[in-house]
């Protein structure tokens, strides 16, 4: 997605269940935003995957630093939705 | 010296899983050789591992995890103390199947496109790492790499192990999965491989090696630690010799003096003479020089024809399986004591002078009373090693 559109929350939310289903993540189908990484078992090299995947499709840059406090579904797809404003704007 | 069993037996080939099953193919004289390569094609990955462990695992750390679980659950090993519990897991290549991807993927996309998982999908020592910690085994562990000779130095080395006390357990074997486009045209650009896709050991018109892939892994112990759990013993590792021929790093050295110390330093480890081994597991590549070379040593070794034992090469069922090719013999080996049977060596039909041993061409063969088999592998860059296997 090269196009500066914001994502929805239940886009967002969508496209990370897709890509934590992709690498085979076990519950990830029915992850909801309140779902923590220590639930699902994701690790930093998951998180690779996932923040590539969230890169590419909304044209955005995800530095180390940003996802250090990221600790779950929610705040993955809050911290996407303000970089993709944050880029738009 | 401490004595060393075996508890439990794995493998995974072109001829099925488990090992009296896969024992029984070769009894059988089938051949799970297609084409010119010997593949698992009915291996599942996500029998023995989760789909997320599977999708971060290479397929040779893939088939050493299935092989692991087989003679894991055969061993039965409750209440090992887990940092007496020890891995030494080998490979010839590694995860050349991630290596290539990921290689492709940066040359034509960049960075980004490589893995965060290839360094640990592809790393020799993944499938050692990745069986200690399906099992929770806290002493040593580490990963061989010695080309075709990779199985039985691990083998060999995990015996050793043991022996200094520094484990009562270790779960040990080789594995590979090397058919992938860049290896399989690089052993043919050698002339390693057979133009015509047949393994024929031995006879006169074998013209190079088939490769196989899979994996074998054995659970070794102490015979004081097998013996005080009431563990099931399948046979000893007796004897255990390696050695350099230090002469070129893929030809062997035309008077077999690697091959020869390796089998006489395993027969002298086992406190065993020539006459004591009833049969021998060749390594036996179809290799135009391999078979005419180990020929030789074996004699020599021997005593010439009259002293040597019948000598086979399973590697004419199943392919060359290189750094998993000791430790599926290994369970061959060990299969034949239980049973007193020879497996055959397949497709041998028109004899080589320079070959002129017994081959059990005609096999399997009865061999009641067998107890002691000595089992060769010998790896480019020169590297050989022998085991003498016993039976319980």
């Amino acid at each position: 997605m090269t196009e500066k559109t914001i994502p929805t929350e239940d886009q967002v939310l969508a496209r990370v269940r897709e890509e934590l289903v992709a690498i085979k993540v076990p519950g990830a189908e029915t992850a909801e935003l309140g779902t923590q990484w220590a639930e699902l078992d994701v690790d930093s090299l998951d998180l690779v995957e996932l923040v590539k995947a969230l890169e590419d499709e909304y044209g955005i840059q995800i530095h180390d630093d940003e996802l250090k406090p990221i600790k779950g579904v929610g705040d993955a797809v809050a911290l996407t939705i303000r970089l993709a404003e944050a880029q738009k704007a | 010296m401490t004595d060393v069993v075996i508890t439990g037996r794995g493998v995974v080939t072109s001829l099925g899983e488990g090992a009296d099953p896969f024992f029984d193919a070769l009894l059988d004289r089938r051949s799970g050789l297609v084409d010119g390569v010997g593949p698992c094609s009915d291996f599942d990955p996500e029998v023995a591992m989760t789909p997320k462990e599977a999708r971060r695992a290479d397929r040779f750390g893939q088939l050493a995890v299935a092989a692991a679980e087989q003679a894991w659950r055969e061993a039965a090993p409750e209440g090992l103390d887990p940092e007496r519990g020890g891995v030494v897991v080998g490979t010839g290549v590694g995860g050349l199947d991630t290596m290539e991807r990921n290689t492709l993927a940066f040359l034509q996309e960049g960075e980004r496109a490589v893995s965060p998982m290839f360094v640990p999908m592809m790393m020799p020592n993944a499938a050692a790492g990745l069986i200690a910690m399906r099992h929770g085994l806290q002493g040593p562990g580490w990963s061989i790499a010695s080309a075709c000779a990779t199985g039985n130095h691990a083998i060999g080395e995990a015996k050793r192990m043991i022996e200094r006390g520094e484990a009562d357990l270790v779960v040990a074997g080789g594995t590979e999965a090397a058919l992938t486009g860049v290896c399989l045209a690089a052993f043919k650009r050698m002339g390693a491989t057979s133009r015509v896709g047949i393994s024929r050991p031995f006879d006169a018109q074998r013209d190079g090696f088939v490769m196989g892939e899979g994996a074998a892994i054995l659970v070794l112990e102490s015979a004081e630690h097998a013996k005080a759990r009431g563990a099931k013993v399948y046979g000893r590792v007796a004897g255990y010799g390696a050695s350099n021929d230090a002469f070129h790093i893929t030809m062997p050295h035309e008077d077999g003096r690697g091959a020869i110390k390796a089998m006489t330093l395993a027969l002298r480890d086992a406190g065993a003479q020539p006459g004591d081994v009833g049969y021998v597991n060749a390594h036996g590549t179809s290799t135009p020089f391999n078979d005419k070379i180990e020929t030789q040593a074996i004699k020599d070794v021997f005593g010439g024809n009259g002293g040597a034992p019948p000598v086979s090469s399973t590697k004419s069922a199943i392919g060359h399986l290189l750094g998993a090719a000791g430790a599926v013999e290994a369970v061959i080996s060990l299969c034949a004591i239980d049973r007193g049977l020879l497996p055959p060596t397949l497709n041998l039909e028109e004899p080589d002078p320079e070959c002129d041993l017994d081959y059990v061409p005609d096999g399997p063969r009865e061999a009641p009373g067998l107890n002691a088999v000595l089992s060769n592998s010998f790896g480019f860059g020169g590297q050989n090693a022998t085991l003498v296997l016993t039976g319980a």
